[in-house]
């Protein structure tokens, strides 16, 4: 009876997956689009980052992303260089063999002075911003949310004049995981300055799992936080979540051509959880 | 044994009362803002940061202000501060009951997995005065180890605020700039005290406000604002002792600015617990445990350590005070509360790490029931035989 049970059990994963994959949008993988990945909280150096860099590595055979955006927790417990290599250099070592350009920004598990590790290319910064063709991508360092900080993302993104602006950083404004949530403090003080300045999508971490919620005053947000780090079971989807995945580790795929964003979120086992199409929105009237 | 019950009792009450007027706003503020935090957190922060300023960079300055009274007070005759080499031996107790603490919160944090939390250290040295007192006289009556206890708590938190000056993680000081603006403000408050004005508004409205402007614009906190101009404000000849209330028919300066402000400040407390005591419970992470580790061992320690290093200088101990006294005294330090929070509020931005810091120092009171099972253990104070 136990195995009959669990049969059915494998039949219907098996089919919910199939089902997944059947409906997920495909990357368009087109030559002149902004192709990059999504990490968060990955550096544990066990196996399941080793399995989800290896997910990444045969991905990128077939779909050559030149960035990867990491989103905070980039390394957990002892922070000598022999870690540098254990959670960071040997997993994507064939990622930056082909020369993967890593842009971390730093959670509350990294020691402040990783800003200056230079595969993380942050230059010694805490908050730093770089242009990828039509994309401003501005990291933050969400764990000192000083106004200093909060008054060079307003002149930054006021200054820019690309089609799309990306912010990420390690605390979600919006997150329906049970372990963190939403981190409020952090969403009063920037969510103003998005919406005054039409940035379009946001990437977080800090919460162990993955989460797509629906536009939130216009602005599309991630939390993808367990390309390492994995709490399973934890999410508690609310009417704000358009789709989750907390059932093992995944990473985020996302291609930016012209004026549409496609995504997708991959489990270490290589399936798609998540994927869909973002068109950019309208300029706030400002 | 009928006469030491009396005299507890007799003491209990004015003690009550001073627990009535000085501590308990404070702690209903953070009680509130704990659970408003918690349950309605929007509501909680756009409040709480739309009066953030108006009351922990004002308002606070009028309670730092009280607090520097009291410290100015006992320089006099009579007091815990007078003559000021009675000050070594706890201060040498109060450098090494701040290094400590520093030192294990900075490895505290670490093994716990999250040295972001690393640039909080400065907030270990803070210890709450006025709950400190309370505790320790509850502990220890009129004990000599009173007036050490204060020392101690003064120097720390003096060390506090050099910390958080020169070791903020964020902020950028213009100390040329803002110096120059504080000389020009004591030199308003000494031209004042040489005019012998009686009032104590020109020092406030004039020396005090220019002073206030020079930490705004160094970059330091400017609830501190009033700190260097009070001890240009005439006081008595004598100190009336340690949170003594000023007569309301008091004529010096000193203390009919406590007679004014004494109330408005204590609204001040309520509402600086109110904005800075709100902590989402589910932003805490294991590293909010490094700051009551590190006060709750390493002030005790510290203090054995430094008074240690102080008597092998050749310093000596005042009568009726020994190692056990040493060890209650050190968890009684360990109550950060007020000057706790303050300390966190200044030195960090919103956030994770200013939320882990500021349960860190709500958590710092239980240096109270620590002191007092520690006294009881130990046999000192009330529970000597």
């Amino acid at each position: 009876m136990q195995t009959v049970r669990r049969c059915l059990i494998l039949v219907l994963t098996a089919a919910a997956y199939a089902g997944l994959l059947a409906q997920s949008v495909a990357l368009p993988n087109r030559a002149d689009s902004v192709k990059f990945a999504a990490i968060g909280d990955n550096g544990t150096g066990d196996r399941p980052q080793y399995e989800v860099a290896q997910q990444m590595t045969s991905t990128h055979a077939k779909y050559p992303f030149d960035l990867v955006i990491m989103l905070g927790d980039n390394m957990y417990g002892g922070q000598k260089p022999s870690d540098f290599v254990k959670k960071f250099e040997q997993p994507y070592a064939a990622l930056l063999a082909a020369n993967v350009k890593f842009q971390a920004s730093l959670g509350n598990h990294d020691r402040p002075e990783n800003v200056s590790y230079g595969l993380y290319n942050m230059n010694g910064q805490r908050y730093y911003t770089y242009v990828r063709k039509n994309v401003r991508f501005v990291a933050l360092d969400s764990t000192l949310m000083d106004r200093k900080q909060l008054d060079w993302l307003d002149a930054t993104l006021r200054d820019a004049r690309e089609d799309w602006k990306v912010c990420y950083f390690h605390h979600p404004l919006y997150s329906n995981a049970s372990r963190h949530g939403s981190s409020v403090d952090l969403r009063l003080l920037l969510e103003p300055i998005f919406l005054k300045n039409g940035v379009n999508v946001v990437f977080s971490g800090h919460d162990h799992v993955y989460e797509r919620l629906k536009p939130q005053k216009g602005i599309y947000y991630f939390v993808s936080g367990a390309a390492g780090q994995l709490r399973k079971g934890n999410m508690e989807p609310s009417d704000q979540t358009a789709a989750s995945f907390d059932q093992d580790q995944s990473f985020m795929l996302v291609e930016v051509a012209g004026q549409d964003m496609f995504f997708q979120s991959i489990s270490r086992a290589g399936q798609v959880v998540d994927s869909g199409v973002i068109h950019r929105q309208q300029r706030p009237a400002s | 044994m009928a006469r030491r019950v009396r005299n507890l009792r007799a003491r209990i009450p004015r003690l009550w009362e001073f627990g009535l007027e000085h501590l308990l706003l404070l702690p209903a503020g953070a009680a509130i803002a704990l659970v408003w935090a918690n349950v309605l957190p929007e509501s909680y922060y756009r409040f709480s940061y739309a009066i953030a300023f108006a009351v922990n960079d004002v308002a606070m300055a009028f309670f730092f202000a009280l607090m520097t009274k009291e410290v100015v007070e006992a320089t006099a005759p009579g007091g815990v501060l007078h003559p000021w080499r009675r000050a070594l031996l706890p201060v040498i107790a109060a450098i090494a009951a701040t290094i400590l603490p520093a030192l294990i919160h900075v490895q505290a944090v670490d093994v716990l997995d999250e040295p972001a939390l690393t640039v909080a250290w400065p907030v270990t040295f803070a210890t709450d005065l006025a709950f400190s007192y309370f505790v320790a006289r509850i502990i220890f009556g009129r004990h000599p180890i009173i007036p050490f206890a204060l020392l101690l708590a003064i120097a720390s938190d003096a060390l506090g605020g050099v910390a958080i000056a020169v070791f903020h993680p964020t902020e950028v000081h213009h100390f040329t700039k803002g110096g120059a603006v504080l000389a020009v403000a004591l030199g308003l408050a000494m031209a004042l005290q040489r005019a012998r004005a009686r009032s104590f508004w020109p020092y406030l409205l004039i020396a005090g406000s220019t002073s206030w402007f020079a930490f705004w614009w160094s970059g330091l906190p400017p609830a501190l604002g009033l700190v260097p101009i009070m001890p240009f404000l005439p006081h008595a000849a004598r100190d009336p002792g340690f949170f003594v209330d000023a007569s309301p028919d008091a004529k010096d300066t000193l203390s009919r600015f406590e007679v004014w402000w004494r109330y408005p400040a204590q609204i001040a407390l309520f509402f600086f617990g109110l904005v800075n005591a709100g902590v989402a419970f589910h932003s805490l992470e294991p590293g909010t445990w490094g700051l009551p580790l590190a006060v709750l061992v390493g002030k005790p320690l510290g203090v054995l350590i430094g008074a240690g290093i102080a008597l092998a200088a050749g310093l000596h101990l005042p009568l009726r005070l020994g190692w056990r006294e040493l060890v209650v005294v050190g968890f009684i330090a360990a109550i950060g509360f007020s000057v706790g929070l303050f300390f966190s509020a200044a030195l960090l931005p919103p956030g994770q790490l200013l939320s882990e810091t500021s349960m860190g120092v709500l958590l710092s009171l239980a240096g109270a029931p620590l002191a007092l099972a520690a006294a009881r253990v130990l046999r000192v104070g009330r529970f000597a035989r």
